[in-house]
């Protein structure tokens, strides 16, 4: 990758981001720090001299210019001030040159700037100070430089500038060092999908670990198998088509071809045109039942859920099988609990157990019985379709659901063996389950969890 | 004499469906393309509108559709290759009167165009009387001159369905639509087996028959001759 393209790339971007919003943070912090400090050093400095300033007012008169000269005796660094004026404003004691202005004598501090004046020279000097007016009529002013509040500024924003540009070098070398390697990974995974979409679909993204670009990856995986499942199924039907469409339309010409030559009254004719026709229907069916399948398995008929009755659906497709049963002198037996109601679409629901009832018809024998029983089992609802025919031997079970397969048993039977297929997509659409076991003869069970 | 317009692109289909017209007696107006059947529809000269749904320039819906919106109310067969239950479903919805997938039996086709042309007589009337037969919706009881038959309710749906539409052909398929309201054909002679029932009931041996199958067709109610 170029190194232009890596800067455009919206990983880079990020990094730049995420350097930016730290160097804000930083700012805010030191912003706070000295914030914090300046209030605790201003409150540190209003305290020591109004102190000061209340002992030396409360001392006995005799002792304050000697209270206020040693204030000043020791005081290397220069910071503190004070002075005693008498009431005409004529300096008694300490290192202040005039009586202040601005500062009345109310023993609350405040800013002002004193012309300084000792051993060591005059000063023009920014203080903190305080003033009170003496028992005697004299004037006390206690005050602290506050040069002192400059050089903690002063030590915060050189320490600001020295931390903040190492922290960002940090951020943004973290941030590039990131984003490069989440370049990688996104570059790896685009390989991989430029080699699935040019139709290598065993191919899967990489995945390293758990964090979301690994969960994302793994979704994507599924998803994948899912679709390969599905192409594979998809090739399958393809087969199968083939195959089954082919074999009757072979019929069909070969009929056809075989009439031609033949047939040598119209009577003949149209008889050979009659099974032409129906072998055609059969072909025809087949797509017809296919491409419902393949309705049903996409979902498209979501759209038509809605509270569905079971007990109706039961007894509708008892209504209509049982002339069905009677002629075939199979005794159809309905047994259904009320009021069950569950999210599904009505007519597919139907679809699914006249599927099955008609199946269950259709391989028992003359004087068996089909039971078609609708129960509620601990959590779930069950529609139990059961029969006295030949069954389902437990080999078939897991194909029998596969489109096209039809038990071997069955093969005299008139059906294009696609029923118990769109009974499992019906069934699959729905969430429930669809299962097969061995009863006397057959038992199949459509299972709806219930809440 | 019934004046049907077919618009169909395919030229071997349309051959076959107007040979087929014209030799139950109808006179056939045929429409390759879209805009052609819509100009021609909009003339407002035939009985039944048969129209195929995908075509060149105009597809089926949208005549259909447009029709609709100009107040043009002639009866419309809409035939398709679509026979998805959604596809129908939006057929019918676009102001379609009947829809029939493709591949259909010829006479599937006659049937559906009939029934199109002859709407069902008064659906509030509740005596339905056809020569000897008679059927009471309310009571639910049906006699044969002074034979009471004993109807089961499917029976005396579908018997009433029959008799609404006396002398006309109805398919398996209309009934299984109709009556019982599924859209899905299942592949065993369901309804050849209720029909059964009903013409043991309605039709008693030494009794001239009443209900008849035709062959490969379907089932006609008529009165005896």
């Amino acid at each position: 990758m170029r190194l232009t393209e890596f800067a455009r790339s919206t990983t880079f971007r990020w990094a730049i981001a995420i350097a930016g919003a730290f160097a804000v943070g930083i700012l805010i912090l030191f912003v706070f720090v000295y914030w914090q400090t300046t209030a605790y050093m201003d409150n540190r400095v209003d305290s020591l001299i109004v102190g000061e300033l209340t002992s030396i007012t409360a001392a006995p008169p005799e002792q304050r210019l000697s209270l206020v000269e040693n204030r000043l005796y020791s005081d290397p660094r220069r910071i503190k001030v004070a002075g005693v004026f008498a009431a005409d404003g004529r300096r008694v004691a300490g290192n202040v040159e005039d009586r202040p202005v601005g500062l009345p004598p109310d023993a609350r501090p405040r800013d002002i700037e004193i012309v300084r004046t000792d051993p060591q020279g005059r000063e023009v000097q920014p203080i903190r100070a305080v003033a009170a007016t003496l028992p005697d009529g004299e004037l006390l002013v206690i005050g602290r430089s506050i040069d002192e509040l400059g050089e903690i500024a002063a030590i915060i924003k050189r320490a600001l500038l020295l931390g903040i540009l190492p922290a960002s070098a940090i951020a943004i070398t973290a941030g590039i060092l990131l984003s490069l390697r989440a370049q990688r990974r996104l570059e790896a995974v685009l390989q991989t999908v430029r080699r699935i979409v040019a139709g290598n679909l065993r191919e899967r993204l990489p995945v390293r670990g758990s964090d979301p670009f690994d969960q994302l990856a793994l979704i994507v995986n599924g998803m994948l198998d899912e679709i390969e499942g599905l192409i594979r199924d998809l090739s399958g039907v393809g087969d199968d088509i083939a195959h089954e469409v082919r074999t009757p339309l072979t019929r069909v010409r070969a009929t056809l071809e075989r009439g031609r030559e033949n047939a040598a009254t119209l009577e003949e004719l149209r008889t050979i045109a009659d099974r032409a026709i129906s072998g055609l229907d059969k072909s025809l069916a087949i797509v017809t039942a296919l491409l419902r399948i393949a309705e049903i398995e996409h979902g498209r008929r979501l759209a038509g859920f809605g509270e569905v009755e079971l007990a109706d659906v039961i007894h509708e497709v008892a209504e209509l099988y049982d002339p069905v049963a009677e002629d075939r002198h199979v005794h159809l037996d309905v047994e259904a609990i009320d009021t069950v109601s569950v999210r599904g679409d009505h007519d597919l629901l139907f679809e699914a157990v006249a599927n099955l009832v008609d199946n269950a018809i259709k391989f028992t024998p003359a004087d068996g019985r089909v039971e078609l029983r609708l129960l509620r089992q601990a959590d779930s609802i069950v529609i139990r379709i059961s029969d006295t025919g030949p069954g389902i031997s437990e080999a078939e079970r897991e194909v029998v659901t596969r489109r096209f397969y039809r038990s071997d048993k069955s093969r005299l039977t008139p059906g294009v063996g696609l029923g118990l297929s769109l009974v499992a997509a019906i069934t699959k659409l729905h969430g429930f389950r669809l299962t097969i076991a061995a009863g006397p003869g057959c038992v199949i069970e459509i299972i709806a969890p219930q809440a | 004499m019934t004046r049907i317009l077919l618009v169909e692109d395919d030229d071997e289909t349309a051959h076959e469906i107007v040979a087929e017209m014209v030799d139950r007696g109808f006179q056939v107006e045929r429409a390759a393309t879209g805009s052609v059947g819509l100009e021609r529809a909009r003339a407002d000269e035939h009985d039944v509108l048969v129209v195929d749904r995908l075509l060149p320039e105009i597809d089926g819906l949208t005549i259909v559709e447009t029709l609709r919106r100009e107040q043009v109310r002639t009866p419309v067969l809409v035939l398709s290759a679509l026979g998805g239950v959604d596809d129908r479903v939006r057929g019918l919805r676009s102001g379609g009167d009947d829809y029939l997938a493709k591949p259909f039996a010829l006479v599937e086709l006659v049937a559906r165009v009939e029934a199109l042309l002859r709407r069902p007589s008064d659906t509030r009337e509740t005596q339905l009387r056809i020569g000897p037969l008679e059927l009471d919706l309310i009571d639910r009881t049906a006699h044969r001159g002074n034979r009471q038959i004993d109807l089961l309710p499917r029976e005396c749906r579908l018997l009433e369905y029959m008799m609404r539409r006396e002398g006309q052909m109805v398919t398996r398929a209309m009934l299984f639509e109709d009556v019982w309201n599924y859209r899905f054909v299942p592949d065993s002679n369901l309804v050849d087996v209720h029909m059964g029932r009903l013409r043991h009931k309605v039709d008693a041996p030494g009794e001239a028959p009443m209900i008849h199958s035709l062959r490969g067709a379907g089932f006609v109610l008529r009165a005896p001759d």
